[in-house]
């Protein structure tokens, strides 16, 4: 069997002991920012920017910040794309790409992450976007509303990891149907990528329940009723400063989501003082 | 009018030779000797490490970029062409889909977020699938004929969303107010290269395609193939033809290189294709080919024996490097406008090729 470079699951503590480490994942830009103008005498010759994501990721990677989240971003650069280019830029950054149910087949999907996963060593992640705005879903396409949502995004799960490690696979669903389907060697050997969810819905608990690998809450979500309701998974926050980090690590949240535009600071400041606690 | 020429990445992995039917390269193999896997383990060196190199070796040796096809045992070329859009320059990606894996917003999002890293580099190769068994692997319903009104639909809506402000109800899509943000909008929309070969498709690429691509024929049945698309198109599409080549200094060597790869061939069925008209027009124009190859050697140079050698369609061009570059001239001549090339190992004939045969090309002569 191949041994892959990074592909340990990163969600337990080594022994056992103690609270699990804290990581940071970087909320990478998907919209390009003007370059500062230069003084008119100041020969300028930079090429136009186009991958803000890349750079910001590369800082992450040599920061030893854990991951990245490429996020679907309707008003911005597609997050499947931008996660490729950002696994090829680093080289042990966790890349979790946000996308939505309707955006391709599940298949597609996991067809297309396979190869992710064998070009970057298994770090891509999905983060499923489930509950979109009605007008943002129609503008995509999509004009599923309301729970079903919810189990389109569930049917969607279960054919991409049935499908992934070999078939043959068979499903017949309200919303998919596969025959004889199934990854074969090599696409078949990578790990499924890390699956991220969010929501505070019955149905959207329930998916996580049956299908997330780290559950991830809003900055203000009652994590005290929610978490017993996600047994078993790693914790997820959106924080807008790191001013809460302690206070959520002690909830059991173990994945810290953060935009900022400095990442330097955050892995060579904040995160040593945070993990040190 | 120029004449664009493409060379074809393989997405199944590659082969070392055409005398020896085993994809070691790219981590296809569990037991190969190339980089990727040593000793059965990983090594760190990727498919796409390797698929970079083949892109470079292209795009040096004089081809405008590469087509990167899809089927079900092979890497992903969306994500192959996301992966390596920053590691060239001039390099196009000509990436292969079916309209049924995607949703058209999120084919012109993914689209546009490739042409913005790549300065305009992407083509599309649009299929409209292979059918039978396959297409329920992929977790496609839709049959045959209605797949090509479905490619037509995903085309006109992914067009109409490039533009902007696109609302639609139709049959297999609907949108509202669907288009691209500033981040993406204004990117030029890629060349659409549109295959199939049975009367829906020829039907639909009259209507879509830039360049009608089939793969090589016996040249008289191209031919025809060119004349029917014309028939049906009032704005007649461009025509290119995906072509093997085993170009060698001299014609003997050319043709050892296949008597070794035939004695080494795996026997094994062939009847894969579902209801692909390709595949069956293919195999329609070979008999059974018994113990010499070149018995399927069906006019000078073309050898339609390619597909027991390795993955892919039959026929292909063998002979030195002056015949094989006559026989491109002469596709030139029957209408050609573009070429997709192809040989095993990719890497080393991209060079072999750039650097042997498409200097002797003359050009169309009428």
């Amino acid at each position: 069997m191949m041994t892959r470079r990074g592909t340990t699951h990163p969600g337990t503590a080594p022994g056992g002991g103690g609270p699990a480490p804290s990581r940071f994942h970087i909320v990478l830009p998907t919209r390009s920012t003007a370059a500062p103008e230069l003084p008119a005498f100041v020969t300028d010759v930079r090429p136009a920017l186009t991958d803000p994501a890349g750079r910001t990721a590369v800082a992450a990677d040599l920061a030893g910040l854990a991951g990245a989240l490429v996020p679907f971003d309707p008003g911005g650069q597609e997050s499947l794309s931008v996660a490729a280019n950002v696994l090829r830029r680093t080289r042990h950054l966790r890349v979790v790409a946000g996308f939505h149910t309707a955006a391709a087949t599940p298949v597609y999907a996991a067809k297309l992450s396979a190869s992710l996963q064998r070009f970057a060593a298994g770090r891509l992640g999905w983060r499923l976007a489930v509950d979109l705005d009605p007008a943002t879903a129609r503008a995509q396409g999509d004009f599923l509303t309301g729970p079903e949502r919810y189990a389109r995004a569930g049917e969607f799960l279960t054919v991409a990891k049935g499908v992934w490690h070999g078939g043959p696979f068979e499903f017949r669903g309200d919303f998919y149907e596969v025959a004889a389907g199934g990854f074969g060697p090599p696409l078949s050997a990578p790990p499924f990528p890390e699956v991220h969810l969010s929501g505070t819905s019955p149905e959207a608990l329930a998916l996580s329940r049956r299908h997330a690998d780290v559950h991830v809450f809003a900055e203000g979500d009652d994590l005290d009723s929610l978490v017993p309701e996600l047994p078993g998974l790693r914790y997820g926050v959106h924080l807008a400063s790191l001013d809460r980090v302690e206070e959520y690590a002690g909830r059991g949240v173990t994945e810290f989501f953060v935009q900022t535009e400095d990442v330097y600071r955050l892995g060579e400041h904040v995160k040593e003082r945070t993990v040190a606690g | 009018m120029p004449v664009d020429i493409y060379w074809r990445i393989h997405m199944e992995g590659d082969q070392p030779s055409l005398r020896r039917r085993v994809r070691s390269r790219g981590g296809f193999a569990p037991n190969g000797t190339a980089p990727g896997i040593r000793d059965g383990r990983d090594d760190g060196y990727t498919h796409a490490d390797y698929m970079a190199e083949v892109a470079r070796a292209a795009e040096e040796s004089g081809f405008v970029g590469g087509l990167l096809p899809n089927f079900p045992h092979t890497d992903d070329p969306w994500a192959a062409a996301a992966t390596l859009a920053r590691e060239t320059t001039s390099y196009r990606f000509m990436v292969a889909f079916q309209p049924g894996f995607l949703h058209p917003v999120q084919a012109a999002r993914m689209t546009a977020t490739l042409q913005r890293a790549t300065g305009g580099r992407i083509v599309y190769n649009v299929i409209s699938g292979g059918g039978g068994p396959a297409q329920l692997w992929w977790g496609d319903k839709v049959d045959h004929d209605d797949r090509y009104a479905r490619t037509s639909e995903f085309l006109d809506v992914l067009k109409g969303v490039w533009q902007g402000g696109h609302t639609h109800h139709g049959r297999f899509y609907q949108v509202e107010d669907a288009g691209l943000p500033e981040e993406l909008a204004g990117q030029p929309f890629p060349e659409i290269f549109f295959s199939g070969s049975s009367p829906a498709a020829i039907d639909a690429a009259g209507r879509h395609a830039d360049y009608y691509l089939s793969w090589l024929e016996p040249f008289d049945a191209l031919a025809e193939k060119f004349d029917a698309v014309r028939a049906h198109s009032a704005t007649p599409p461009r025509f290119a033809v995906r072509v093997d080549v085993l170009a060698r200094e001299s014609e003997e060597e050319a043709w050892e290189e296949i008597r070794q790869g035939w004695e080494a061939r795996p026997r094994g069925d062939d009847s894969g294709g579902g209801d692909s008209v390709g595949v069956r027009r293919s195999r329609s124009f070979l008999t059974e080919a018994g113990d010499d190859p070149r018995s399927l050697e069906v006019a000078p140079n073309v050898w339609g024996g390619f597909s027991q050698l390795r993955d892919g369609p039959a026929f292909g061009l063998v002979g030195d490097y002056h015949q094989v570059a006559e026989r491109l001239d002469q596709l030139l001549d029957l209408g050609v406008d573009a070429f997709i090339l192809a040989g095993i190992p990719h890497l080393e004939e991209a060079r072999r090729v750039g650097r042997h045969v498409l200097p002797l090309l003359k050009g169309r002569t009428s």
